[in-house]
């Protein structure tokens, strides 16, 4: 019998400073020592920890398009993210997974995408826009709304910012109290989304962040014309085992690890504790 | 069914000649009684009256090794290839059943070898509860006190005998082990055990009706009854720990400098951190959420996914809560709320 606890070592390649200040936001790029990659999809989530200090549960920030890489970006809150957030390349950390169920989006083929990030919520959305990108001719319109507390806040800051310039999508970043110098919206997230009005015709729309931000996000696609299939959201919970035994991560009957991270807003409103 | 006649005199010796596995009883020590693996099998002072000791950990460990693991990252799976074949002695209907609730679980989409190995390893010897608890309920959801679900062997108490019912090839590979112990019960047992059996149901003097509960709590989840319910509970899980169908568990790491190991050990689901997560923020940051959750849990999740409840009656959570929380009665008043 396959022991799905047992983690694999990664090592640590690259580590990019995200975010700075209280939370910090770092990205690590990590390879598996044994030389295989995890064949994860878009959207799905491992197991990342240290040894002696344990495991959390993270989402994978880059395409499985982008084989060279594995990424993941961490925000540092709890023990494990603390020890990770010392790691510099060359370490190396446990690695289970991946885990979930993942984006459909061989079920989007040909449909206009928006996804709708905030905070560090953005990092499960990047795998999708990297994918996208990647098979360009497979989607129509790509809209990525994101949105953070300040400028500095905003992950992959870089990188959207060269999205926009070139213009391989159109890119809507926000913050919510107004700085000099920026040119964006200013504002909350689901604000920005009234003001950007994707059309609703042949499109999916995507959000993550925090739970309040998802849930008026959700309220506003439904006002732009929205239907319960058309909006997906991608969540997370305290986990442990992340095969739907340890039990803390349900919502409703199901468990968030191995039912989700991905919900449709159809499922997700059916659902107690919603 | 064939029946076999085992002096109750002779329980030791009937374990002692099982002893090429390891075998767990209810015993007696320091003046409680422990379910616990024998070490000197012959002259244990076992514990057979009936009694609310949980045999879950035989099967599923408070505390177990998944694996250790060095400084370098090397991880060492715990040996599970090396543990005997188990007897679990003693274990009552109830508890015996509840382990078929856990199996679906620990098998799932992604099995969990730790529990499955010991699982499929086990032969399950239950006693037949002639005596029935004051807070028993196992005949209203779906059991028996001489039930037979999950069992290898019933040993139905006697006046001076055990008559032995043989359930499965399993159980009858084990009475041969012991079979110069044994004589074969003459032929109007079985009409003495149904007559035992009928007295034992009688004696099961709680009753909690199901009918309708799931539908119910499909339309109560907002309703404030939880928060009354939940005012009464002080969050000391001991309704999870002493629960046979109770299953989270947490995984932490005990690490020194150069070594360590990963242990997984029961959770329950009453206590906050359970689900906060490091941001702070806790999706059930109250009594009435947790209380909540474990109700529609047992009652309503668990059927959605598995199609049974995750109860089996025994009546432990109303026995040992401290501040006298009482299943039967709150889900008699979720029946009864409009």
């Amino acid at each position: 019998m396959n022991n799905p606890y047992l983690p694999l070592v990664a090592r640590i390649v690259d580590v990019r400073d995200e975010v700075p200040g209280e939370r910090p936001i770092k990205t690590f790029k990590v390879v598996l020592e044994n030389g295989t990659t995890l064949g994860h999809r878009p959207g799905q989530c491992a197991i990342i920890g240290i040894l002696g200090t344990g495991e959390c549960m993270i989402s994978i920030a880059s395409s499985p398009t982008r084989q060279d890489s594995l990424e993941f970006s961490v925000m540092r809150l709890g023990q494990v993210t603390s020890a990770l957030h010392e790691c510099e390349p060359g370490d190396t950390i446990s690695l289970r997974g991946p885990y979930g169920n993942g984006f459909p989006l061989h079920e989007w083929k040909g449909k206009n995408i928006v996804t709708i990030g905030g905070g560090i919520g953005q990092a499960p959305l990047r795998p999708i826009v990297h994918y996208i990108l990647d098979n360009r001719s497979d989607f129509g319109k790509l809209d990525v709304l994101y949105g953070a507390r300040s400028s500095s806040d905003l992950c992959f800051r870089d990188e959207l910012f060269l999205l926009k310039k070139n213009g391989d999508a159109s890119v809507h970043l926000s913050i919510d109290a107004a700085e000099p110098d920026w040119t964006g919206f200013v504002g909350f997230v689901p604000s920005n989304l009234l003001e950007v009005k994707p059309s609703p015709e042949n499109t999916i729309a995507i959000t993550c962040g925090p739970v309040v931000m998802i849930k008026y996000v959700i309220k506003n696609l439904l006002e732009l014309g929205f239907t319960d299939d058309q909006i997906f959201t991608t969540m997370e919970n305290r986990m442990k085992c992340g095969i739907g035994k340890c039990g803390r991560c349900n919502v409703g009957h199901l468990y968030v690890c191995k039912d989700g991270p991905v919900f449709s807003y159809a499922t997700l409103k059916d659902l107690p504790e919603f | 069914m064939t029946y076999y006649l085992l002096p109750k005199d002779k329980i030791n010796d009937f374990l002692a000649a099982l002893a090429d596995s390891e075998v767990w009883a209810p015993v007696k020590k320091e003046g409680v009684t422990l379910f616990e693996p024998l070490k000197d099998v012959a002259h244990l002072p076992l514990d057979l009256k009936n009694q609310p000791v949980l045999s879950k950990k035989a099967l599923f460990p408070q505390n177990e090794l998944l694996f250790t693991f060095d400084r370098k990252g090397t991880v060492t799976e715990a040996d599970l290839a090396a543990a005997n074949d188990i007897i679990v002695f003693g274990i009552r209907p109830c508890d015996a059943r509840s382990f078929t609730l856990l199996d679906p679980v620990f098998e799932g989409d992604v099995p969990d070898p730790y529990y499955l190995t010991r699982r499929r390893k086990a032969a399950l010897l239950g006693i037949a509860c002639s005596e029935p608890f004051v807070n028993c309920f196992c005949t209203s959801i779906g059991g028996s006190p001489f039930g037979r679900e999950g069992l290898d062997l019933l040993f139905i108490e006697g006046d001076d005998t055990f008559t032995v019912e043989v359930i499965t090839q399993r159980g009858r590979e084990i009475m041969e082990k012991a079979s110069p112990l044994l004589s074969p019960a003459p032929a109007e047992e079985r009409n003495h055990v149904e007559q035992r059996t009928q007295e034992a149901q009688a004696k099961v003097k709680r009753q909690l009706d199901l009918s309708g509960v799931p539908e119910k709590l499909a339309l109560l989840f907002e309703h404030p009854i939880w928060k009354e319910f939940a005012l009464k509970c002080i969050g000391c899980g001991i309704c999870t720990y002493s629960c046979p169908t109770c299953y989270c568990f947490d995984m932490q790491d005990e690490a020194a400098p150069k070594k360590g190991k990963r242990i997984r050990t029961w959770d329950s689901c009453m206590f906050a951190e359970y689900t906060l997560h490091a941001s702070g923020h806790n999706p059930r940051p109250s009594r009435t959420e947790r209380f909540r959750n474990r109700i529609y849990h047992k009652f309503k999740f668990n059927p959605d996914t598995f199609g049974s409840y995750s109860c089996v009656g025994c009546g432990r959570c109303i026995t040992l809560c401290p501040v006298n929380v009482d299943i039967i009665d709150y889900l008699s008043l979720v029946r009864e709320t409009a």
